[in-house]
């Protein structure tokens, strides 16, 4: 975690087959911390590969993707890296899911990804703080 | 001509993705109504010419086919119409309305239940479209009918003079019924080029 050391420069790596997604999440987050480091993913497999090279300190995860489900990959990075914080941003937003989400310690946040969505997101990352 | 040559990697995202949201809302509150988890696949798009639908290319290789119809009118009018094969339909008729009906009681519950079916994957779809859009959207009740696959579709071609279809495939799997269902969408040229500028001003509005 060698961000830790300057508060202000955190690492999110954004994990959505929609480039569009990726592409709102990013700017409203950057609206709010213009420091941040942003990384994008567009599936599970290349998220995984993502956080074991770059250690992101926050992670927010679509569920249906092509490929490995993103809760699956959440699980996966949670056990890994327990350090970070994952919001699962999902348009599936069945209970399951939700409860797979609280069960591996992670946030669930329904879709679609707007000002107030990402705020969810953001008071999540920021509580661990 | 095929009018999918015409969107831009971008436009193609941000309508699949708005469909994304559509179907996960509709699949929450199927999976409420079914009682058990409903597993989606991400949505996939393509537009055609209404002259080039027929069976092979909806992948409905069943002798016969049901369809839920709605009509959906503002901003941008569309004909939306969900199509399974007729097989299936009584089995999710059975997760909608309980185990413990007969045979003959599911029959009779058939329609009224593919109907609200029907309208909430379509109104589920419709509305996300017109939040992430920001335009207003009426909807007509669903009306249901069923009959031979080829009938079906020279009938829903032949009731437009639309000449643009929006096909959104979705596989559904509720518990063990593996069901595929075909949405769709017939547009207007007017109504696909508003459509698309809607899409514009998502995008640049990012």
């Amino acid at each position: 975690m060698e961000f830790m050391t300057q508060p202000d420069a955190r690492v999110l790596l954004i994990v959505d087959d929609s480039r569009v997604s990726r592409m709102v999440i990013r700017t409203l987050v950057l609206a709010k911390h213009p420091q941040w480091i942003i990384i994008e993913a567009a599936s599970g497999d290349e998220a995984l590969t993502i956080v074991d090279r770059d250690t992101p300190n926050y992670c927010t995860m679509d569920i249906n993707m092509p490929g490995m489900i993103g809760t699956e990959a959440a699980a996966q990075i949670l056990a890994k890296h327990p350090g970070t914080r994952v919001a699962i941003f999902s348009a599936n937003i069945q209970e399951t899911h939700q409860t797979r989400a609280a069960a591996m310690g992670a946030c669930f946040v329904a879709k679609p990804v707007t000002g107030k969505t990402v705020a969810q997101a953001l008071d999540f990352f920021e509580s661990a703080r | 001509m095929n009018t999918l040559d015409q969107l831009s990697e971008l436009q193609l995202d941000a309508l699949t993705e708005i469909f994304n949201i559509g179907t996960g809302r509709a699949a929450a509150s199927l999976s409420d109504i079914v009682g058990s988890e409903v597993v989606l696949s991400v949505p996939r798009i393509q537009f055609f010419q209404s002259s080039e639908v027929n069976a092979a290319l909806l992948s409905l290789n069943s002798p016969r086919i049901g369809a839920v119809r709605q009509i959906f009118s503002g901003s941008v009018n569309t004909n939306a119409l969900l199509l399974f094969t007729e097989d299936r339909a009584l089995e999710i008729v059975r997760d909608m309305m309980g185990s413990q009906l007969s045979t003959e009681e599911l029959v009779e519950f058939e329609q009224e239940a593919l109907s609200e079916l029907g309208n909430i994957i379509l109104n589920a779809c419709m509305s996300a479209m017109s939040d992430l859009l920001h335009f207003t959207l009426h909807s007509s009740l669903p009306t249901y009918s069923t009959g031979p696959t080829e009938t079906m579709l020279r009938q829903i071609i032949a009731q437009t003079d639309q000449p643009t279809m929006l096909l959104l495939h979705i596989d559904l799997t509720i518990e063990k019924h593996q069901s595929q269902g075909q949405l769709i969408f017939i547009l207007s040229s007017s109504s696909f080029h508003e459509l698309l500028a809607h899409v514009d001003q998502f995008i640049a509005n990012i």
